[in-house]
């Protein structure tokens, strides 16, 4: 088997995510269905004003947090393939060179497609253990007296079965796409370097500049990555808190809760592979006699810059968009406070960003720096 | 002088250890060149990690000088071999990301070496001073790599096969520059390899099998990279 599940092990983060997406989606989608069905028993002004606040509620939230989260496990997906074919160029070289067919190979990759099932299994379950729940707290006020949970098998269907489907065949389409690289680029693990040296860098720049820079112009898929992973943190993060002025308690922590798990995994995830994809260049490093805090400054602090950027851009979008929900999806619902920017919640989530980055950096640093030289070139 | 004394290396748990290096004991003077010659699996390879310090023996010794680096903190293990050492591979190790001048740099930057041109056109490589490695043959790879290394001003060269992946024509050239950059610089070479050929170049020959070294002779006579054997 080209792609083991030994390595589909790897892509826990993104049944983490789709995990998430799913139990979302299932608890507002359901209850909307089940809601739907009660409409034309209602009778009351109050109850048609609750009852198109909440329509309007699940259509915004599953969207949003669907359609984030389906996005980021699209992007991580597309990276842990790309990744995947990166490391193993030369195996799949071979493969190329004795003859199977790039389709062949990339029929392969379907198993990544598992990752996205298992969570969404995983999401869809405890989302309908945890739908009675849901629907006492969305009808405190007992409007819809006859809603009950019930199952619906399209849309069991369409959170489970459509996404794995359709992950597996993306991660199938673009390791085919992937595979059209020459044989002998895979054998060479010959990757293209479109970089111009200026005279300047090179005469005026000491090495371990250099090296950060080049670091990062070099891995431009890993600089988007940890770029993204601090959009997704930011993002995340400040907006589950801001959820808490715009819906219930409940739904506030568990909104929160998803916010901070899928923050704290999509950092986890793309500080691993930052480091991961810089280890042989740290181990060579060390070898010739560079220290190691030097190592790991040149090789790893050169994409810090960018994870701020990523912040910052996933400021302005969590604010933008919760502006729009807020002025425009709720504009007739009276009862949503005026939502408007969080300096303190800002500041807070980028303290809090700092202090993980780091934090992990610095484990992983540490964990590089107890491996053996002669493991890391031997890999 | 290295002095390496009753160099014991095992791999593998309690239950099966396999000893690798079973006490070898051998002294390298200062401006050797010392080719290690053994079969797949004697145990060259390591012997040679250990000597270099990149790996630590179970036992025994591995005294520059006066220093037994087998008992140096992995910091002042890193220190030495940036004062001391320089290294070349078989698969060549240069940073993927960055272009021949700037691999070399990484080597002169620790040494303050600011000459480090002189390297690159010592080995051949002024022309492609500006190439990736992906955009280089196997033999200018391991060329830069010879630069590299010997753009630190390393006192002692380890050479761990590094002909390993080239043919005779690119692998008599690599080791012709390396050769003439030793008599020119009067570092000591510390050589692996499985070609009995190279061996002719050294002025001691190291013969390992299971181990042990099985015999250590002197060549009066060293020949120059293309007037050996392939």
């Amino acid at each position: 088997m080209v792609v083991g599940m030994k390595d589909t092990v790897k892509l826990i983060g993104i049944s983490v995510i789709a995990g998430c997406a799913v139990f979302v989606c299932t608890l507002f989608l359901n209850y909307n269905i089940d809601l739907a069905a009660m409409k034309d028993k209602i009778t009351t002004q109050a109850g048609m004003a609750m009852y198109q606040a909440q329509v309007s509620t699940g259509k915004v939230v599953a969207a949003v947090s669907g359609g984030c989260l389906a996005i980021t496990s699209v992007i991580m997906l597309l990276f842990y393939v790309k990744n995947y074919i990166d490391t193993h160029s030369k195996e799949l070289g071979i493969l190329k060179a004795i003859g199977y067919p790039s389709l062949k190979i990339a029929k392969h990759f379907w198993v990544f497609g598992l990752s996205v099932f298992v969570g969404c299994v995983l999401g869809y379950v405890s989302a309908f253990f945890y739908l009675p729940s849901f629907y006492e707290l969305q009808n405190a006020e007992h409007f819809f007296t006859e809603i009950r949970v019930r199952f619906y098998p399209l849309l069991a269907f369409l959170l489970i079965g459509v996404p794995a489907m359709s992950f597996a065949a993306l991660a199938v389409i673009y390791a085919c796409f992937r595979l059209k690289t020459p044989v002998l680029d895979l054998l060479k693990e010959k990757r293209e370097h479109k970089t111009k040296v200026s005279k300047k860098e090179t005469k005026d720049m000491p090495f371990l500049k250099e090296l950060a820079r080049s670091t990062v112009r070099g891995r431009k898929s890993l600089v988007f990555f940890i770029a993204f992973s601090a959009f997704c943190f930011s993002d995340m993060v400040q907006m589950s808190m801001s959820m808490k002025d715009l819906s219930s308690k409940t739904m506030a922590v568990m909104m929160i809760t998803i916010g901070l798990i899928l923050a704290f995994v999509t950092l986890f995830l793309s500080l691993s592979s930052v480091v991961k994809g810089n280890t042989k260049t740290i181990a060579m490093m060390r070898l010739f006699g560079y220290k190691h805090s030097d190592c790991s400054k040149a090789v790893l602090g050169g994409y810090r810059p960018f994870s701020y950027i990523g912040f910052a851009i996933g400021t302005i979008y969590q604010y933008a968009l919760l502006k729009i929900m807020v002025t425009i999806v709720f504009a007739d619902v009276g009862s949503v406070p005026e939502y408007n920017f969080d300096f303190k919640m800002c500041a807070v989530t980028f303290i809090l960003f700092i202090l993980a980055y780091e934090i992990v950096m610095y484990g992983y640093s540490q964990r590089i720096k107890r491996l053996s030289i002669k493991s890391v070139m031997l890999e | 002088m290295i002095a390496i004394s009753d160099i014991v290396k095992s791999y593998g748990n309690a239950g099966n250890k396999n000893q690798v290096l079973k006490g070898i004991s051998l002294q390298i003077m200062e401006g050797d060149f010392v080719v290690i010659l053994g079969a797949s699996g004697s145990g060259k390879s390591t012997f040679l990690n250990v000597i270099s310090g990149l790996e630590r023996p179970d036992s025994g010794s591995v005294v520059y000088g006066t220093n037994d680096i087998t008992k140096l903190t992995d910091e002042k293990l890193t220190q030495f071999r940036k004062d001391n050492i320089g290294f070349i591979f078989q698969q060549y190790y240069l940073l993927p990301n960055m272009t021949v001048e700037k691999n070399v740099r990484m080597g002169a930057d620790l040494a303050g070496n600011r000459e480090y041109r002189e390297m690159i056109n010592a080995v051949g490589l002024e022309d492609k001073a500006r190439k990736y490695p992906s955009e280089l043959s196997g033999g200018e790879q391991q060329r830069a790599s010879v630069a590299r290394a010997l753009a630190k001003k390393p006192k002692v060269l380890f050479l761990d096969e590094p002909t390993g992946a080239l043919d005779e024509q690119t692998g008599r050239q690599v080791l012709d520059y390396i050769c003439r950059l030793h008599k020119e610089y009067g570092f000591t070479i510390v050589m692996v390899t499985h070609n009995q050929n190279i061996a002719e170049m050294a002025n001691t020959v190291v013969k390992m099998n299971s181990g042990k070294i099985s015999e250590v002779s002197a060549n009066e006579k060293q020949k120059t990279a293309y007037e050996i054997g392939w």
